[in-house]
């Protein structure tokens, strides 16, 4: 069995090594995305700066699974 | 009779719904802060110097959108969907216990929407009314945020605590303007504000960040399992779409008198006035589970109400961010140089009249659309997001977006001028100073510490 530490944070479960890597790889992708933008432009530079941050989030919604255990349960009406 | 051109409404139409879509997604996604979503998306689109209606189309149409999706997920499940909707998640966990979810879910929709319909035109009205007094209001507007600041503290919980934060926060704000003009790294002009109210909403977070870096506190924050999440099976009964079916008489009068009642308090804090309004509604119930639903249909009101008057109003009005939401999530739309500045933003460039087509076009779009979306597939959106978004992505977004703003804002340096003012507001933060003093803190810096030096 492999390892994890689950930490408890802002409400929800992490694992402490995909959080590492998803700040990482987010910041990474947003970050380089705005310096691929024209300099001097504002506007560019914030839009491709975003885009950056949707790819990173795509890309760590690929690779890492959701820490979270799903149970559906039975609905039942009141009264 | 005044005429706006067919592109222009296209133009507005289609933000309203890219606004509808994008915030859906994100307001079904857990512990999205508000500010954090809304503020850097509604900058991207003033910069572009789109026509200003269309801008507060789609700002209006966001919030009102992400404040219905965003209880959502705090409903079905019990993770707060943002900052708003965490004053209901006791009262969540008690209906869903009863398993009582779907229903909720759809009386809570039906009040969101009650909530909007009477805020639009509550504070269209009230702005109209202040509108005579603008000008002597605007004179006093730096003494006015000093105020908000004492005022915001005044009403806060702990009242002492937020008064002795005020200053410092102020000086922390001041120190880090001097030392980028000092060094050039910003010309004098320019005042670097949108990357420190991204630090103080992310300070919070900031600070539980780092503090998983002391191993102490790690191992107090370990946990073994994985967060178990149940969810409650579709045996919706109500099939009518009608929000007036499906709340009963006294449930619409506690959803509307409270969004009556919010737009004359838009300068306080939405969360404070939330529980503030919300629970005493609530307290009127005897019975238990009567006091949860009731809360929760009340809250999701309130909820559309002081963001509706809290932007509208300061704006339509003043035009200088005289509310909590008006200067957190709403900064843009006042202050975004080089396209909007204190005195030329959405308040100069629209007419009354182009103001109030914007702000009931996008009210009116991201209502009907969210709400019927809510009312039918609240459910299967709130699984595939728990089942696909894990919260690591979430927490990575907010940390790039808070370095790519500090980098815009004034280079490598404010990355970690921003690191300072998120572990210097998130402390006072957890510790009991609520956003809306930290905001109105900053917009006062320049003004207190004049005032400093001159009295002392």
């Amino acid at each position: 069995m492999k390892k994890h530490t689950w930490i408890e944070i802002w409400g929800d479960v992490v694992e402490a090594k995909s959080l590492v890597i998803s700040i990482a790889v987010i910041t990474f992708t947003t970050m380089g995305a705005h310096l691929l933008a024209p300099q001097d432009n504002r506007t560019l530079g914030l839009f491709f700066g975003l885009a950056g941050a949707v790819i990173g989030f795509l890309i760590i919604v690929f690779l890492t699974p959701p820490k979270r255990n799903i149970l559906k349960e039975e609905d039942h009406d009141r009264d | 009779m005044i005429v706006i051109e067919i592109t222009l409404l296209l133009g507005m139409i289609i933000a309203a719904l890219g606004a509808v879509t994008i915030y859906t997604f994100i307001g079904f996604i857990p512990g999205t802060d508000e500010t954090s979503v809304l503020l850097p998306i509604s900058l991207a689109l003033v910069l572009t110097g789109l026509h200003p209606m269309i801008i507060l189309t789609f700002f209006i149409a966001s919030i009102v959108t992400l404040n219905l999706t965003n209880t959502m997920p705090t409903a079905l499940v019990g993770l707060p969907g943002g900052v708003m909707s965490s004053p209901m998640i006791e009262y969540a966990i008690d209906v869903k216990n009863r398993g009582y979810s779907a229903n909720i879910i759809q009386k809570m929709a039906a009040s969101s929407a009650l909530g909007v319909i009477i805020s639009v035109p509550i504070s269209l009205l009230l702005a109209s009314l202040l509108i005579p007094f603008a000008e002597n209001i605007r004179v006093y507007a730096p003494y006015l945020f000093v105020f908000g600041a004492i005022f915001l503290a005044l009403t806060s919980k702990h009242k002492i605590l937020s008064l002795f934060a005020i200053l410092p926060l102020a000086i922390v704000f001041q120190s880090l303007r001097h030392l980028y003009w000092g060094l050039g790294v910003v010309p004098q002009e320019v005042n670097v504000t949108i990357s420190f109210f991204l630090g103080i909403t992310i300070g919070p977070l900031l600070v539980s960040l780092f503090q998983l870096l002391n191993k102490q506190i790690l191992k107090t924050l370990e946990v073994n399992d994985k967060k178990t999440i149940t969810i409650p099976s579709d045996a919706t009964k109500e099939k009518t779409l009608n929000p007036f079916k499906l709340l009963t008489k006294e449930e619409r009068k506690n959803a509307s008198i409270p969004a009556v009642i919010v737009n004359f308090l838009f300068v306080l804090s939405p969360v404070g006035l939330t529980i503030l309004i919300g629970e005493s509604i609530g307290r009127r119930q005897k019975d238990s589970f009567k006091r949860s639903t009731t809360t929760m249909t009340s809250m999701s009101a309130i909820i559309q109400a002081t963001y509706m008057s809290g932007i509208v109003i300061p704006l339509f009005a003043l035009g200088i961010p005289l509310s909590p939401v008006a200067i957190g999530p709403g900064a843009a739309l006042f202050n975004a140089p080089p396209v909007f500045t204190p005195d030329n933003n959405i308040h100069h460039l629209l007419t009354r009249f182009e103001f109030t087509v914007a702000v009931v076009l996008g009210a009116t779009i991201a209502v009907v659309i969210s709400y019927i979306l809510i009312s039918r597939y609240a459910r299967p959106i709130t699984l595939f997001i728990l089942k696909r978004i894990p919260h690591e992505a979430v927490l990575g977004v907010f940390v790039a977006f808070i370095i790519l703003l500090a980098f815009m804002d004034a280079g490598f340096i404010n990355i970690f001028g921003v690191l300072l003012v998120g572990i210097v507001s998130g402390t006072f933060n957890k510790m009991g100073v609520n956003y809306g003093v930290q905001f109105m803190s900053l917009y006062a810096a320049p003004t207190l510490i004049n005032f400093l030096i001159g009295v002392f």
